[in-house]
């Protein structure tokens, strides 16, 4: 993330004309290319911004923003105020358990999203210490038991043992294995999970909404 | 600027300007606001987000002639929250204020001068049936796209054939197609594309109208319907070549009354998710329709048919096709297919003028 605060001036071409005359901004150039350029007040949208993919020329002055839309923003700078850059690492993302909760419902309606041949005995199978998430039979007849996270690491990897040993203790399933599932899965978690003979599945939560890649389109 | 309303047809008036007006304005805040125009009894409302733009005028008791420019969402809410019958809006200085009863609101305005000139196309307007457009328009604009991704598919082709005008729309799951024999508001070999949001801002202006205009300029049109006009800024984008997704011959066709099909589908969707699909088990004298929803439950409908061909089992996205059995019209609806991952089409019995083209979504054993 490179953080900029100038005088400057920022004219917009595209849909639109817009414009905005000659004050002190923060300009947000982050790493993706995205560009936001806020006022100091407010704390919901920028005063203007491009969103990625962006080309962004720059030379002393000025800074050019294009996109693939032909949508110019030009950023004249008359004086630079502070100028750095920081390396911001992953980001863990904004925790909604709503989430979750929809990547189970989707899961529970499309199993074999996990695995072919995978269905399902039942949402939130109660266990003595708390329920797990789906409980399915596989394509040869075991019980699966699978835990779904929105990421995953290895906590849920340890939920999911736990869940294992209640239910290895139910003679009525059977032998049961586990499936640990999330839209991406640490690598560490993997690892955990492998050592364990538990499996594990990355799943596209746009995919299962409805966006599947292998649906079918006019063109 | 002052002047006295009924709330209902301020309320309706405003409500069409807030749906317009520019949500991504702070570049441009007066984008966002409604621009009111009195002169006389006669109050002139205009909104713009720089690609559409909608005018509307009503008939007011005026009191002072002027101009001010609104939030159109605030100015919107405020009079459909007013208490009386009467409302009476007065722009003095830098306010404007909405009163009612002894309700009283006061807010700020926009610079007039911020608020941009409105082009409208500029050739002659050509007369069309506002009663045949905007039902082709109720047919057609549902199947376009709203994702700004793909440009193209967010807006609606016209297109003139030699004796006709096309008007077609896709978001690449279903295809709309309706013909107008006889319009002639395009020239020959015309072709446009006109955002979606447009026209159906414009379907809703008809409503039951029985006449407009049109007129096309370089890069615009411009629709005028009862005292309201919009224009829009026209997309330049290729369309999708849809007519090869026309087959001329599909081997298999069912059928059956429309109504008591929508309303099995409708139905069946209290049980489909949005990845469910409903499955069409067409048989010789009977559809099946069923969905099965994993941990929720199962519905099943029978419907008496006919089928031309062989016996198929196709499944459908629920929204999609109740989107086309409710566009289609007639008693009767025709379901063309050729297998479960082409696209099959629904067309109303006797109705050559329009078809609605929809993919399948594969079904799982």
């Amino acid at each position: 993330m490179r953080v900029l605060i100038a005088s400057c001036s920022v004219t917009y071409e595209g849909r639109l004309g817009a414009s905005l005359p000659r004050a002190t901004r923060l300009i947000m150039i982050k790493a993706d290319g995205c560009l936001a350029i806020h006022s100091d007040g407010g704390a919901y949208k920028p005063l203007n911004w491009m969103n990625a993919p962006n080309t962004i020329e720059e030379s002393r002055d000025r800074i050019i923003v294009r996109n693939p839309k032909n949508e110019t923003l030009t950023i004249d700078i008359f004086e630079v105020l502070t100028d750095f850059s920081h390396e911001m690492g992953d980001d863990p993302g904004l925790s909604k358990d709503g989430v979750e909760a929809d990547l189970q419902i989707l899961l529970a309606a499309m199993p074999e999203s996990i695995e072919p041949g995978l269905t399902l005995i039942r949402r939130e199978y109660p266990t003595a210490v708390g329920p797990v998430d789906l409980l399915c039979r596989d394509a040869s007849g075991q019980t699966v038991a699978v835990e779904i996270k929105r990421r995953g690491e290895i906590d849920g990897v340890e939920q999911l043992t736990r869940y294992l040993d209640c239910l290895h203790a139910d003679t009525a399933l059977g032998k049961v294995r586990g499936i640990f599932v999330a839209q991406s899965i640490k690598p560490q978690a993997r690892v955990l999970a492998e050592s364990r003979d538990i499996g594990w599945c990355e799943v596209d939560y746009d995919a299962l909404r409805g966006k599947r890649p292998d649906e079918l389109k006019l063109f | 600027m002052k002047f006295r309303v009924e709330r209902e047809l301020l309320t309706e008036a405003l409500s069409a300007a807030a749906r317009v007006a520019s949500n991504r304005n702070n570049a441009m805040p007066a984008l966002s606001g409604v621009h009111m125009s009195v002169k006389g009894d006669s109050l002139v409302l205009t909104c713009t987000d720089n690609d559409l733009s909608v005018r509307s005028t009503l008939s007011v008791g005026g009191a002072r002639d002027g101009v001010a420019v609104v939030s159109a969402k605030l100015i919107s809410d405020i009079v459909r929250s007013m208490p009386e019958e009467k409302v009476t809006v007065d722009a003095q200085g830098d306010d404007v204020m909405v009163s009612a009863g002894k309700s009283q609101f006061t807010v700020p305005t926009f610079a007039a001068t911020d608020f941009p000139n409105i082009l409208v196309a500029g050739t002659q307007p050509v007369a069309i049936s506002a009663k045949v457009f905007g039902e082709a328009l109720g047919q057609v604009v549902r199947a376009s796209s709203s994702d700004m991704q793909r440009l193209a598919l967010t807006g609606v082709l016209m297109v003139a054939e030699p004796n006709s005008v096309c008007l077609v729309a896709t978001d690449s799951y279903r295809l709309a197609v309706r013909e107008l024999p006889g319009a002639t508001m395009l020239g020959h070999g015309a072709e446009i594309v006109v955002p979606g949001r447009a026209l159906s801002e414009l379907e809703r202006m008809i409503g039951a109208a029985e006449t407009m205009t049109m007129a096309l300029g370089e890069n615009r049109a411009t629709f005028e319907v009862g005292g309201a006009t919009l224009t829009t800024t026209l997309l330049n984008v290729e369309f999708p070549k849809y007519r090869q997704l026309i087959s001329a011959h599909y081997p298999n066709k069912v059928t059956t009354a429309r109504e008591p099909l929508l309303e099995a589908v409708r139905r069946s969707r209290i049980l489909a998710r949005e990845t469910t699909p409903v499955r069409l088990e067409m048989s010789s004298n009977l559809i099946r329709l069923s969905v099965i929803t994993q941990d929720i439950g199962q519905v099943v409908d029978e419907l008496d048919a006919k089928l031309d061909g062989s016996e198929i089992t196709v499944g459908f996205n629920s929204q999609y096709l109740m989107d086309g059995i409710d566009a289609v019209k007639g008693d009767e609806i025709t379901i063309e297919s050729t297998d479960p991952v082409k696209p099959a089409v629904l067309r109303g019995v006797g109705d050559k003028n329009y078809l609605y083209l929809v993919m399948p979504q594969r079904l799982t054993s």
